[in-house]
């Protein structure tokens, strides 16, 4: 099964993002964003980073951390091309990530993403592992 | 769901209906709209906003109205200034996204002669920002003065005349703003992004007088058939999206502080009087100001692009400046009493009736004028506030169209050139930075813009000025 699909949302887009850990769901996620975002295939794996980014719930903990990620792809120019490690500590997600200064000439933006919403946010565990759907404003 | 036809515009769904309503909502729609209504949780958001402290009066919402995340698009919610909430959702996260139109001296024959000239010239001219930067390059000290002055600042850096901020909703600029109050992110977001357009259902479109409905406030307006004019629609871009980011992560840990629980977390509020909601107001009007100045400089870059194609006998004036995201603070006779509120406009115009104080004086017999715009390709509307708003819907009315598909079913088997070929066979000129701009964006996403206006006409919130046609389009 793929780590992520999109869907459909009338003013907005959504995806569905699955993980065999909670780990692995929310860098699915991010690579879901990034995706809307921009052709993640054009991204190289040059520079190190690390973030982080904490939630009351494992809710808040994804949206933060879907917007933490936007943050760093909009705001500090950055695009993730690999999340190296994610891991959970108190409330709070870490991630050592590659991946190269945004260059608007090879990383053409597909869509300006607003933010991560909690609107209709899923978060579960299924049996096969962990899935969300998140809607991002667009 | 269990809706009370109330006559052949207006509609009811009881505060009894769902456990929580603290009031009914109240809609305004035809028999027609309402079909594509019922077809997506619009309703049932308006449902939950009916659910938020303080409310007064219904949750109300607009014939365009259409599924947003915590509020529905095209919904108005009034929320005692004292005792009520404020919610960074009811603004959403482009805060002051709003229409400004432009007189231009030139009738639609002259402009047409040149058209493509003229259209290269202001894609050239006008930054869409989407994959740039814009043309201003600010220190953190200019930043700030720019998030406390709005337009006015433009105006004081030579972007503009003083008659400009004169006809904006506020002057272009809500006062009681703080820069202070707003995230270091937010600025470095928006910083680069001053004087741009974005990308989205925004756009900047020439545009022509098609049919005047209403000789008197044409005339106040200063429009006449067969005139050009230009419509400018756009918000305050990365700034505004991050302030309302900002604004729900804290809102969300406040809450619980608070004791209020919601059917929807995007819906997170908090009292207008705590540290919070007043520290959110405050970022809010910063975002509010930044988006005037944005569309205050892009109106000066737009004259230069007239001048450059029509020499120096052309003139653009400003008509009228409005938002449709933002939550202000207003007061109203509701149900013979005096209110003090905070009116919440998610994708709503403010629409004040003759001889309101807040109007300018050129526009008091006529009323407010309310600029609402089409879908790409369609048509806009001028329209003038009415008394009905003041009764019925906290002084508002609807903000556009109004989606009827999503982005990719908009595009499903669409392309950028076809669409923009088809498009010029009827007269009109398309230039977008990205594809996706033109597809997504196509006429059959949106309602019928005329049947919503005729909603809001017939249920006298606002009556009908001006229909203005499209001639070139600018999309980010």
């Amino acid at each position: 099964m793929a780590n992520f699909e999109l869907l459909e949302h009338t003013a907005d887009t959504g995806f569905r993002a699955r993980g065999e850990t909670p780990e692995e769901l929310f860098i699915h996620a991010a690579e879901a964003l990034i995706s809307v975002a921009l052709d993640p295939s054009r991204v190289d794996a040059f520079q190190p980073r690390q973030i982080s980014a904490s939630g009351a719930d494992q809710q808040e903990l994804l949206v933060n951390w879907l917007n933490e990620v936007l943050w760093l792809i909009d705001g500090e120019k950055f695009v993730p091309a690999r999340f190296e490690t994610l891991w959970f500590e108190d409330g709070t997600v870490f991630s050592q990530l590659l991946g190269e200064r945004r260059d608007d000439t090879k990383h053409p933006p597909r869509i300006v993403v607003k933010a991560a919403t909690f609107h209709q946010l899923r978060v579960a565990e299924t049996e096969s592992g962990w899935e969300a759907e998140v809607y991002l404003d667009i | 769901m269990d809706i009370e036809r109330i006559d052949d515009v207006r509609h009811r769904i009881p505060a009894d209906a769902r456990h929580g309503m603290k009031t009914d909502v109240r809609f305004f729609a035809s028999d027609a709209i309402l079909q594509h209504i019922r077809k997506d949780k619009s309703l049932e958001q308006a449902m939950n906003v009916a659910c938020l402290p303080g409310i007064v009066g219904s949750s109300l919402a607009m014939p365009d109205i259409h599924q947003g995340y915590g509020f529905p698009i095209g919904g108005v919610a009034a929320m005692d200034w004292h005792n009520g909430v404020v919610s960074p959702g009811g603004v959403g996260y482009d805060i002051n996204c709003g229409v400004r139109l432009v007189r231009v001296n030139l009738s639609e024959v002259e402009v047409r002669a040149r058209l493509k000239e003229l259209i290269d010239q202001v894609f050239r001219d006008v930054p869409c920002g989407v994959g740039g930067k814009g043309h201003f390059d600010v220190t953190e000290k200019q930043l700030n003065q720019v998030l406390e002055r709005g337009a006015q600042w433009m105006v004081e850096q030579g972007y503009g005349g003083e008659s400009d901020t004169m006809l904006c909703e506020e002057r272009g600029c809500l006062r009681e703003a703080d820069a202070s109050q707003v995230s270091a992110r937010a600025k470095e977001r928006g910083r680069p992004q001053i004087g741009t357009l974005g990308s989205g259902n925004h756009f900047l479109e020439i545009q022509f007088v098609e049919k005047i409905e209403a000789g008197d406030a044409a005339r106040d307006y200063g429009l006449k058939e067969g005139q050009v004019v230009v419509l400018i629609h756009s918000g305050s871009r990365g700034f505004g999206h991050q302030v309302c980011t900002d604004a729900l992560a804290e809102m969300g840990a406040a809450m619980k502080k608070y004791g209020i629980t919601l059917p929807d977390r995007q819906l997170a509020c908090v009292p207008i009087q705590s540290p919070e909601g007043q520290s959110y107001l405050k970022a809010m009007r910063a975002a509010a100001n930044f988006a005037w100045a944005n569309r205050q400089a892009m109106t000066h870059f737009l004259r230069g692009s007239f001048e450059r194609i029509f020499g120096k006998r052309v003139h653009l004036d400003l008509m009228y400046d409005v938002c449709h995201n933002i939550a202000k603070r207003e007061k109203y006779t509701w149900e013979g009493r005096p209110v003090d509120v905070l009116v919440h406009r998610k994708g709503a115009t403010r629409a004040f009736p003759p001889h309101h104080p807040e109007i300018p004086a050129e526009y008091c017999a006529a009323g407010q004028p309310v600029l609402i715009p089409g879908s790409m390709g369609t048509a806009s509307w001028v329209l003038a506030g009415c008394d009905g708003a003041m009764q019925e819907s906290f002084g508002s009315v609807c903000h556009g169209a109004g989606r009827l598909l999503s982005r990719n079913a908009a595009k499903a088997g669409r392309d950028a050139r076809e669409v923009q070929k088809e498009l010029e066979a009827r007269g009109i000129l398309v230039r977008s930075e990205t594809r996706d701009g033109i597809v997504e964006e196509v006429p059959e996403a949106y309602k019928d813009v005329d049947e919503v206006i005729d909603v809001v006409h017939r249920a006298g919130l606002a009556r009908k000025v001006a229909r203005l046609r499209p001639m070139g389009v600018i999309k980010g």
